[in-house]
C-alpha cells in the first residue's frame, strides 16, 4: 500500500508542522483576507475549498518533479510565473483590504464596476459575491504557485521519488503523492487560522475591521513589493 | 441549544489539532538524541570549512562556488582519524525557520570523504542564511551556518 512508504507520511507530517509556523505566516494573509471578505457568510467551505485548491496544484507540480526527476529544471523554467503570481496576491489583497475598509474607493468601484473594467474586477466581484464555495478552488490552484521554502522541498522530494521509480509514469504518481501528503497537512493550520479569523463580534466592530483592511493593504504591498523584486 | 450543537464539530476539531500539536511536540522533543553536537559560522563561497567534533575534524565543501539557492550544488565531506562504520548525510535548513526535510545523502568517494548532491532553495522571506548539518556515524553532529547566494 503507497501511503504506509515512509516518505508520505513524512511529508504528511512536514507539511502539519510547517503548516503551523511557515504557512500560517505566508499563506496566513490570504487566508485572513478571505475570511474577512466573507464577512457574514460561513467560511469553512470556501476556506476548505481554498486549501484543496493549493493541494491539486502541489500535486500537479509534484506529478511534473516525479516524472521528469529534476527540481531545478522546473525552477529556472517557472520562476517568472512565481514572481507574477506573487505580485497577483499581493495586488489581491490589496484589493481586499481596499474593499473592506469602506472610506477608500475600491469597495465602491467593485460595487459599481463598468463592464469596461475588465477581467479582473469582474473575476474579484463573482469570488466575493460566490455563494457556492467550489469557486474557491480555482483561486487555491493559483495561489497553489506562489514561491515557498517547504514546498520547495517537498518538490525535491517528489523529484527524488521520480528518480527512484522505475518508469516515468509510476514516478509521476509517487511525485504527485508526495506533494499531495504535503499539501494536506497544511491545511488544519490554515483551517484553524481561517476559523479564529472568522470570529463574528470581531468582523463587527467597524473600528477593527477598518484597521484589518488597512492591514491587508500593508501586507498586499509588501506581498507586491517581494514579488516584483523576487 | 442548536447553536451550541452546531458549533460542536468546530470546537471538537480544534481540540483534536491541539491534541495533535502537543503530541508532535512530545514526539520531537523526544526523540531529540544525547548526540554530540557544535556549530560554526563561516564563509562557504571561500572554500572548505571546517569544525572539530569529538575528536576528528569534519570539513564541508560545497560547489560550484559562489553557493547558489535553487542550483544543482555537490557537497562533500571529509572525516579525519579511524575510518568510519557507515556514510554521513546532511541535513539542510534555515536557523530559525521550519523548511521541511532536505536530506543529502553521502556515497563514499575517498578513504576519508563522502560526496552527495543537493539543493538549498530560495526563501521569499530573502533570508539568506543556511545551515548544513552534517552527522557522522558514531561521532555526532557538525552544523555550518554559511550565507548563500540568491
Amino acid at each position: 500500500m503507497w501511503f504506509t512508504e515512509s516518505i508520505y507520511l513524512v511529508f504528511l507530517a512536514t507539511g502539519f508542522t510547517v503548516g503551523f509556523g511557515h504557512c500560517i505566516g505566508m499563506c496566513g494573509p490570504i487566508v485572513i483576507s478571505i475570511s474577512l471578505q466573507l464577512k457574514d457568510r460561513p467560511v469553512f467551505f470556501p476556506q476548505l475549498f481554498y486549501n484543496l485548491g493549493r493541494t491539486v496544484t502541489y500535486a500537479i507540480l509534484g506529478g511534473i518533479m516525479g516524472a521528469t526527476a529534476s527540481f531545478t529544471r522546473f525552477a529556472a523554467d517557472v520562476g517568472g510565473l512565481q514572481k507574477g503570481i506573487l505580485v497577483f496576491a499581493g495586488i489581491l489583497i490589496v484589493l481586499m483590504g481596499a474593499g473592506m475598509t469602506g472610506w477608500l474607493p475600491a469597495g465602491r468601484i467593485f460595487k459599481n464596476a463598468p463592464p469596461v473594467a475588465g477581467f479582473a474586477v469582474s473575476a474579484y466581484k463573482r469570488l466575493i459575491a460566490a455563494n457556492r464555495a467550489i469557486l474557491f478552488l480555482p483561486l487555491g490552484m493559483v495561489l497553489g504557485l506562489l514561491p515557498c521554502g517547504p514546498v520547495y522541498t517537498a518538490m525535491i522530494a517528489a523529484a527524488r521519488t521520480g528518480m527512484d521509480a522505475g518508469t516515468t509514469f509510476s514516478g509521476m504518481l509517487a511525485g504527485a503523492g508526495v506533494m499531495a501528503c504535503f499539501g494536506l497537512g497544511t491545511i488544519p493550520a490554515l483551517l484553524l487560522l481561517s476559523q479564529v479569523s472568522n470570529v463574528k463580534w470581531l468582523k463587527h466592530r467597524d473600528m477593527i475591521y477598518k484597521t484589518g483592511g488597512i492591514l491587508m493593504i500593508l501586507v498586499g504591498v509588501f506581498f507586491t513589493w517581494k514579488g516584483i523584486t523576487y | 441549544m442548536r447553536t451550541y450543537f452546531a458549533r460542536i464539530p468546530q470546537t471538537l476539531i480544534m481540540c483534536i489539532m491541539m491534541m495533535l500539536i502537543s503530541c508532535l511536540f512530545a514526539v520531537c522533543s523526544g526523540s531529540a538524541a544525547s548526540a554530540k553536537k557544535a556549530q560554526t559560522e563561516c564563509n562557504i563561497h571561500e572554500g572548505a570549512c571546517s569544525l572539530q567534533l569529538t575528536g576528528r575534524t569534519v570539513a564541508l565543501e560545497i560547489s560550484p562556488r559562489p553557493v547558489r539557492a535553487m542550483a544543482d550544488l555537490t557537497f562533500r565531506v571529509t572525516v579525519s582519524g579511524p575510518p568510519l562504520s557507515g556514510t554521513p548525510h546532511i541535513d539542510l535548513g534555515m536557523p530559525g525557520m521550519e523548511m521541511g526535510p532536505n536530506r543529502v545523502n553521502m556515497e563514499k568517494t575517498g578513504e576519508n570523504t563522502y560526496t552527495g548532491n543537493g539543493v538549498i532553495v530560495r526563501c521569499p522571506s530573502g533570508k539568506t542564511t543556511w545551515r548544513a548539518a552534517v552527522t557522522v556515524p558514531e561521532t555526532g553532529t557538525a552544523a555550518f551556518v554559511f550565507d548563500v547566494v540568491y
